[in-house]
């Protein structure tokens, strides 16, 4: 199918190279319909992402007051900030537990389905999907009900360790692996629905021609299926990291059922939260922002750059 | 190589496993929604859910049916919102030639892959400068900005609308807007489901923004009414909710999730036949 739509766009272009002439006059056209269609998107654009994100920057350089233009202060403000760095190796230690376990989950069960009978397949990704139906806030309630000996329908796990309460459970050592878990729990259905389609969008004949050169299941998966999969892997892992980076709900209020226990600034977006709700510093808070939109926009160029998906057709 | 049967079993069974891990936890804490009392030692039945739910109501005044009618007000909005700016952008980026479109692309790919948190407090302090905050229409209008949704359209235009009939369109002398309008916009129905469906989702769901924007506890959404339902729970917080009529425990917490998740389920029942279809998703693979 997609092959296919490729061919049937990518002619278009070439006849109109060709005809050079008359193109001018439809091209003032278009300019002014563009503008139409476009404007109302452009506007949002505008008021949710370019102004606030040029907003930040001026703010940042602000001095502490307010009052005039206070360089990089601001920036050395909160990166002398002693919970600075650790909020980063919190999100990477989260990252490290996480991306391999969910990477490697999510090939695997898509494989399998792919495998499968298509209605044992797509009752399996339904159900894997439906935690995913819990997003953010729901997922954690349910969260705090899993970590909370006594009440836990896990309770036998918590037994192991010998935790008895909810403290114990939800200690700073171990949280890494609770978000990793959390964020596995809710995130691993979406993905696998999208390794599905990746899987399915193979064409048949392609599949069929290993079968008939001989290739075993084990091979064609090695080196038919994988291959196929690597952009949507590639794009997967890029996203989740810089996912990882937006961390704020679940350590946050994990920190308030837990009385402190957590860090109330765990996670990057928490100290720029603190910042700009509790101690008041707004540069502070900007800056801190910008340090994390840095990141997370190369993380994103590096997406848009490496992965196949958004390639451009010229 | 093991045998295709054996193959066969340990496939199943490896599903079957993963089934239990991600379905058992949601079926327990259903199941705790129908308890009564604190949820310890007590039998699952539907009357208890019926008293549980009467006294989430009594939480504060109701104010639990206010946090639901805030999110239902700002999810709408939003995605109306997404759906009127992300279709007519997503056909001009995918159909059409005019200056800055790579650039509007490219920013449109940048912000949908950073994720949307790392601009809440940004869009705090621009709100803030302009004294909007507490304002549920302001939030709404915020999450129109759904750029995966002008994604959603580009894709859907650029492989579902045949060029053959946008251009006998242009002989007829249609412009491009009466187009788009007559022609594209009739055949995306799909489009229309997608956009409006993943962009309600992701803002029923929003904790940060509409907690930074939405202060007061009677403005703000059910995600972030939950999260007090929380705090006022005898379970994490002895002592406040000592002092409150209303005692929380796990099967309200648990009820309160369920019923906040609901509207969510509609929506994607609603959409369903046209997410299935993953032709989306298929499209995008290179």
């Amino acid at each position: 199918m997609t092959a296919r739509e490729q061919l049937a766009t990518r002619p278009r272009i070439q006849p109109r190279r060709a005809a050079a002439p008359p193109a001018p006059p439809p091209r003032r056209r278009p300019n002014h319909a563009a503008a139409v269609l476009v404007t109302p998107y452009v506007l949002l654009l505008l008021v949710g992402g370019i102004i606030p994100v040029g907003y930040a920057v001026v703010k940042s350089l602000q001095n502490e007051s307010e009052t005039g233009f206070g360089g990089l202060s601001s920036y050395a403000r909160v990166t002398a900030d002693f919970r600075f760095v650790e909020t980063f190796t919190n999100v990477a230690l989260v990252l490290c537990v996480w991306l391999p376990v969910m990477l490697t989950t999510v090939v695997i069960l898509a494989l399998l389905i792919d495998a499968s009978s298509r209605r044992f397949g797509a009752t399996m990704r339904f159900v894997y999907y439906l935690p995913g139906s819990l997003a953010g806030i729901a997922n954690f309630m349910l969260w705090l009900f899993l970590l909370n000996p006594g009440q836990s329908p896990v309770d036998f796990l918590w037994d192991g360790f010998g935790y008895t309460s909810l403290n114990e459970v939800a200690q700073p050592d171990n949280l890494p692996f609770i978000l990793a878990a959390m964020l596995f729990f809710q995130g691993a259905g979406t993905w696998i629905i999208v390794l599905c389609g990746g899987l399915n969008g193979i064409p048949d004949e392609l599949l069929e021609a290993a079968r008939v050169d001989g290739a075993t299941a084990r091979a064609v998966v090695w080196h038919v299926k994988l291959p196929m999969l690597r952009p949507w892997l590639g794009y997967m892992t890029l996203l989740n990291l810089a996912y990882g980076f937006q961390l704020f709900l679940e350590p946050q209020v994990l920190s308030q059922v837990t009385h402190g226990l957590i860090s109330p600034q765990w996670t990057p977006n928490q100290l720029s939260f603190t910042y700009a709700y509790q101690i008041l510093d707004t540069p502070a808070a900007a800056a801190m922002s910008v340090i994390l939109l840095l990141v997370t926009l190369s993380l994103g160029l590096l997406v848009i750059h490496r992965s196949r998906l958004f390639q451009d057709e010229r | 190589m093991l045998s295709p049967h054996l193959g066969r079993i340990g496939r199943t069974a490896t599903l079957l496993l993963f089934a239990a891990v991600f379905g058992y936890p949601l079926l327990a804490y259903l199941a705790v929604a129908f308890r009564g009392g604190d949820g310890a030692d007590s039998a699952v039945a539907l009357g208890n859910a019926v008293a549980t739910w009467q006294s989430i109501l009594a939480f504060n005044d109701g104010t639990f049916l206010q946090w639901l009618t805030n999110s239902i007000i700002v999810a709408s909005v939003g995605s109306v919102v997404a759906v009127v700016a992300a279709l007519p952008a997503g056909y001009a980026l995918a159909r059409l030639r005019f200056r800055g479109r790579r650039l509007l692309r490219f920013l449109t790919l940048l912000t949908m892959v950073v994720p949307n948190t790392v601009l809440v407090i940004p869009i705090y302090l621009e709100v803030s400068a302009v004294g909007a905050v507490n304002n549920l229409w302001v939030v709404g209008l915020l999450m129109g900005f759904f750029p995966f949704g002008v994604y959603l359209a580009y894709i859907h235009f650029k492989t579902t609308l045949p060029t053959p009939i946008v251009e006998s369109a242009r002989l007829d002398g249609l412009t491009d807007v009466q187009t788009f309008f007559t022609i594209a916009l009739p055949i995306s129905k799909q489009a229309v489901a997608l956009v409006g469906f993943f962009s309600f989702v992701a803002n029923w769901t929003n904790f940060f923004l509409p907690m930074v924007l939405l202060p007061l506890s009677t403005s703000t959404t059910v995600s972030v009414g939950l999260q007090q339902l929380v705090s006022s729970s005898p379970l994490f917080d002895p002592t406040t909710a000592a002092g409150l009529d209303v005692r929380l425990y796990a099967p309200h917490l648990a009820l309160a999730t369920l019923v906040t998740t609901l509207p969510v389920l509609v929506v994607f029942v609603l959409a369903q036949r046209y997410l299935i279809r993953g032709q989306t998703l298929g499209a995008v693979k290179g």
